[in-house]
Formats: structure tokens, sequence, C-alpha cells
């Protein structure tokens, strides 16, 4: 069997400009792929087109040109059977943290029963245990971010996408959910696609490093990290050959950095 | 690193004799200046001002006692009632339903949102003599117009409230997996239920505004036309009477509302985001 669960393949995409005739460039060409279970890594510059790619596999937005395959099949319509994880947790502020992660399993049709063990096992898995009842607005934002995750886990996707999931967190928080994301994605066997900015992070969870270059954007590189987990995601140099792996990484980045301006 | 589990979750709901004494010190206070209101009234009638101009509210009262025993109000009560109750009904359903619909579709919003903006312009009242003349001088008109009145400030709050749910809310929940049909459930609804609730609780006392119109315009019984015929026979207390008896309708219609309110918006009023109370 086909080991890659998630292939890009020739990803263009093209965006109107508003107030112009022509079109902008936005993706020119992206292919790589995920194979189970792996953990992919993707950072580029401000505005290249991360979170367009996520929602391409998501079946939100269909590219300009190539495609993505989700285990064998294109991906032409709304892709239920990925998980999405956003910048902001995005959970429904009028449903308690329970009723949240409770809700897709609802949306499938998994029977109450099962869904009430399901609900306790990935909130007792994100440490959110005796928060059932709290809404939203009652959570701290590390925490509405554990629900955030918890709600994908908890119908089991083979492919989650996550979009900068702890970009708006403390230094602190992020460290401790980042420790977290390497247990549970190990514990799931899930593929992740996983966009940020923020190369340290990028080293440490991925087992490669996907680099985008700026608008109109190639790809750049996509480096292995080779390094042997669970990595040690509170200290990163004390990880043998992250130095090595930062800089692999880093080479690559720093020349788009010093090609044009940051958005 | 992991949570530990709550202690009480909310702010401890408030209990013991402290906070009973409290609550009833701020009903006090917020008597207060309605009792001072009336003490004044009262005094000045037939001091400051001829109490054939403002009447006074000890013959409000005995006015309204008289209307009530000898059975005199009952009839307008009942068709004022109905006007208000159906005009109403008729106007949030409808304008539930169309700004729903509108909020939804954006290519029927594209189609009928200037129709409705324009008509939205239009000073309703001034439809009654029109109306008057299209459905009677029955209630029909009454209730045509206070409909219409209703109706566009729903609608336009519905549509503001659909329109107004984050996209990428939607996104998320059609890739857990959601129909249209659990969409309209789960997300657009709960998210549009504030607008709803904001735009009944304005819309009650246009109804009462449009009912009134209607009963003044021209009519064979009820509250307006009691008020408007009290008043043309010199009657300030019956006037005054009149408007009470409206008081009570609009009073009673928001507390129902807030109930209404309180209940289905309990993440909102829970979370303190912000006062409900607009
Ligand atoms: N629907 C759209 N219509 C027109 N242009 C769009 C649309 N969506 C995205 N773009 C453009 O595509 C480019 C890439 O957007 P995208 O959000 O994918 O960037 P990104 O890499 O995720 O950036 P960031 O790191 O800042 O989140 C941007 O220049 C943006 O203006
Ligand atoms: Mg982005």
């Amino acid at each position: 069997m086909d080991d890659r669960v998630l292939l890009f393949d020739g990803i263009g995409q093209d965006f109107p400009s508003p107030g112009q005739r022509s079109q902008i460039r936005v993706l020119d060409g992206i292919s790589f792929e995920a194979a189970r279970g792996k953990f992919i890594a993707v950072i580029g510059p401000s505005g290249c087109g991360k979170s367009t790619l996520l929602q391409m596999a998501a079946g939100l937005l269909l590219p300009t040109r190539g495609a993505v395959h989700h285990r064998g099949r294109k991906v032409t319509s709304i892709n239920t059977e990925v998980g999405f994880v956003p910048q902001q947790a995005q959970l429904l502020p009028w449903k308690t943290l329970g009723e949240n992660v409770e809700l897709p399993l609802v949306l499938r049709g998994v029977p109450a029963q099962e869904r009430q063990k399901r609900v306790d096992d990935v909130l007792r898995s994100v440490g959110l245990t005796g928060f059932e009842q709290h809404f939203p607005s009652q959570l701290s934002g590390g925490m509405q971010k554990r629900g955030s995750i918890a709600r994908t886990l908890v119908y089991r996707p083979d492919v989650i996408l996550m979009d900068e999931p702890f970009g708006a967190l403390d230094a602190q928080t992020r460290m401790v959910m980042q420790s977290d994301l390497q247990t549970l994605s190990m514990e799931a066997g899930a593929t992740v696609i996983f966009v940020t900015h923020d190369i340290t992070e990028a080293v440490l969870l991925a087992d490669n490093v996907v680099v985008l270059s700026q608008r109109p954007s190639r790809l750049l590189a996509n480096i292995p990290i080779d390094l042997s987990r669970p990595r040690n995601m509170f200290e990163p140099f004390k990880n043998p050959g992250f130095a090595a792996a930062y800089d692999a990484v880093w080479t690559e980045f720093r020349s788009q950095l010093q090609a044009g301006q940051i958005h | 690193m992991r949570e530990v589990a709550p202690r009480s979750s909310l702010a401890s709901a408030g209990g013991g004799l402290g906070a009973i004494g409290e609550k009833a010190l701020q009903w006090l206070v917020k008597l207060l200046p309605g009792v001072a209101l009336l003490i004044f009234w009262q005094w000045a009638s037939g001091r400051l001002i001829k109490e054939i101009y403002v009447s006074k509210p000890t013959a409000v009262v005995a006015r309204l006692y008289e209307l009530f025993s000898s059975g005199e109000i009952y009839p307008h009560l009942w068709i004022t009632g109905q006007e208000l109750v159906l005009g109403y009904v008729i106007g949030v359903a409808g304008g539930v339903l169309a700004g729903y619909s509108l909020g939804r579709s954006s290519r029927l919003a594209r189609i009928f949102e200037p129709y409705v903006m324009a008509f939205y312009g239009i000073p309703k009242i001034a439809l009654a003599p029109l109306f008057i003349i299209w459905f009677g001088i029955g209630i029909g008109s009454k209730v045509a117009l206070a409909s219409i009145m209703v109706f566009f400030l729903v609608f336009y709050n519905v549509f503001a409230g659909v329109r107004s749910v984050d996209r990428e809310l939607v996104n998320l929940t059609l890739i857990m997996g959601a129909n249209q049909r659990q969409l309209t459930y789960h997300v657009f609804l709960p998210a549009a239920a504030p607008f709803v609730m904001l735009g009944m609780r304005l819309a009650i006392p246009y109804s009462v505004i449009g009912v009134i119109v209607g009963e003044f315009t021209s009519s064979v019984q009820g509250l307006g036309l009691f008020i408007h015929e009290a008043s043309s026979t010199y009657d300030p207390a019956g006037v005054f009477a009149g408007i009470v008896i409206l008081l009570g309708f609009v009073t009673v219609a928001n507390l129902i509302a807030g109930a209404i309110e309180r209940r289905l918006l309990r993440w909102r009023t829970l979370s303190g985001s912000g006062p409900i109370d607009a």
C-alpha cells in the first residue's frame, strides 16, 4: 500500500489582486509529501502562501494548478478526513468545552455512549479533565488551544493540519504545548502538517522541514531532521545534532530574509 | 504542566443575607427616582400647573380602578392585545426568516438587499392611512402596521448577525463533518441568537407605536382609540390611565424577552463578554 498519506503535487495558485486586472502568483509549483505518521513542518516568509496550502489540503480551496492527493484520492471538495487546528483556538463560544470537543462526533453520528468515553479520554490526554462545563471564555488561551487540539484528536483524522497553532501563546506555554504535541502526535500516530514562522519550533517538532521562498513561492528545500525522539523542547541545544539541523534550515531561510522585505 | 481541576467554577453564586440586603437596596435606589417623580407630580398638579392639563397620580389610579371595575376597558384591551401579539409575532417571524435566508445566501442578498434598505428608510408611520384603506378600520390594518415596523428591525439585526459569523468557524465545522442542516443548528443559529434577541427587544416598543398610531388614525375599538377619545374630551386622567396600561404591556413583554434571552444566551452572560442589554 502507498505510504504517502498526503501529497502536494505541483501546486500553483494565482489570486486576483484587488484593483488590478492581473493576478498575483502566490504559489508556484510546490511539491512535497507526507508519509504515514510523519510530522512535516512548513516554514516560509509571511504571505508566501502557507495557510493557502493548508486550505487546499482541507478542500476549502482548489489550486489553480496541480492537485493535493489524500490517500491517493484527489481533494476536490471539503475534506472531512483531515483535522484542522487554526491559529486562534476557534472553539464555538456558545458551547461548553465538553460540547465543543464532542461536536465532531455528534456531526459524524457517533453513538452517545461512545462519544462520552472518547471525549473523556481525549480531555484527559490534553490535561483538561474537570473543565467540561466551562465555556471557552472561561478558559485561558493555552487551555483553549488544548481544547482546539482535543476537538481534532477526538475524531482521529489521519492527517492533522495546524496553522501556526502556538503563535499567539507566551513562550512558556508554548514550550509546554510543543512538548505535549510531540507526545500526542506520537501516541496518535497521526500525520501532521505544521505551519510555523519559528525555525526552532520547526526543527524540534518535525521529521521534515519544508522551506518556502518569498512570493511567488517555490519550494526551497525539504530538509529531513534526524534527531532522536522524544526531543527536549525546553532546552533545544541539549538535543544532540540540534545545532546542525537548525543551521541547515537557517541557511535556506536566511537567503529569503536577504532577498526581500519582510511583510 | 497539566491544569488542575477547577475550584468552585464561576464567581461564587452570591448567597447569604448580605447579598439579599444588597439586592433590596439596589431595588430601592432604582425605585427612588420614580417615586420622587410621582410625588412631585402629585404636589405640582393644581399648584404649578392646572390639573385639567396634567391630572394627578391619585386621579389616574382612581380612573384605572373605575375602568377595570366597570369593565369598560376590557374590549379595548382585548383588541389592542390581539393586534400587538399578532403584529409582533408576524413581524418577528418574517424578519427572522427573511434575515436568515438573505444572510446565508449572498446571491439572494445581492438581489434583495438594496430593496430592503430602501424600504427600511421609509417612515412606516406614514403608511398608516394607506393601510387603513387597504386593510380596513378593523384589526387588520393595525397588525399590518405593527408587523411591518417589527419586521424591518428584526430583519436588519438577523441579517447582520448571520453575516457576521466568522468564515473560519464555518469552514472548521464543515471539516469536522457538518452538513448544511447541522451547520445551521450548531453554528448559524446560535451565532445569530444575540442579534435575534436584540432585534426582538428593540421591536417591542415599535409594535406598540405601530398599533397605537393605527388606532389613532382610524379604528372602532382599542386602547389607542380610548386614549384619543379621552384626550378629545379633556380627560387627562383617562389619557394617563391608557398610557399606564400600555406601559404594563411593554414591561411584561420586556420581562418575557429578558427571561428568554437569559436562557438562550447563557454563554454570554456567563462569559461577561459585555452587557447584553443593548
Ligand atoms: N482569497 C484570497 N484572495 C486574494 N488573495 C489571497 C487570498 N487568500 C490569500 N491571498 C494572498 O495570498 C498570499 C498568501 O496568503 P497566506 O495566508 O497563505 O500566507 P501565509 O504564508 O499563511 O502568511 P502568514 O505567515 O502571514 O500567515 C497573500 O499575499 C494573500 O494576500
Ligand atoms: Mg498564514
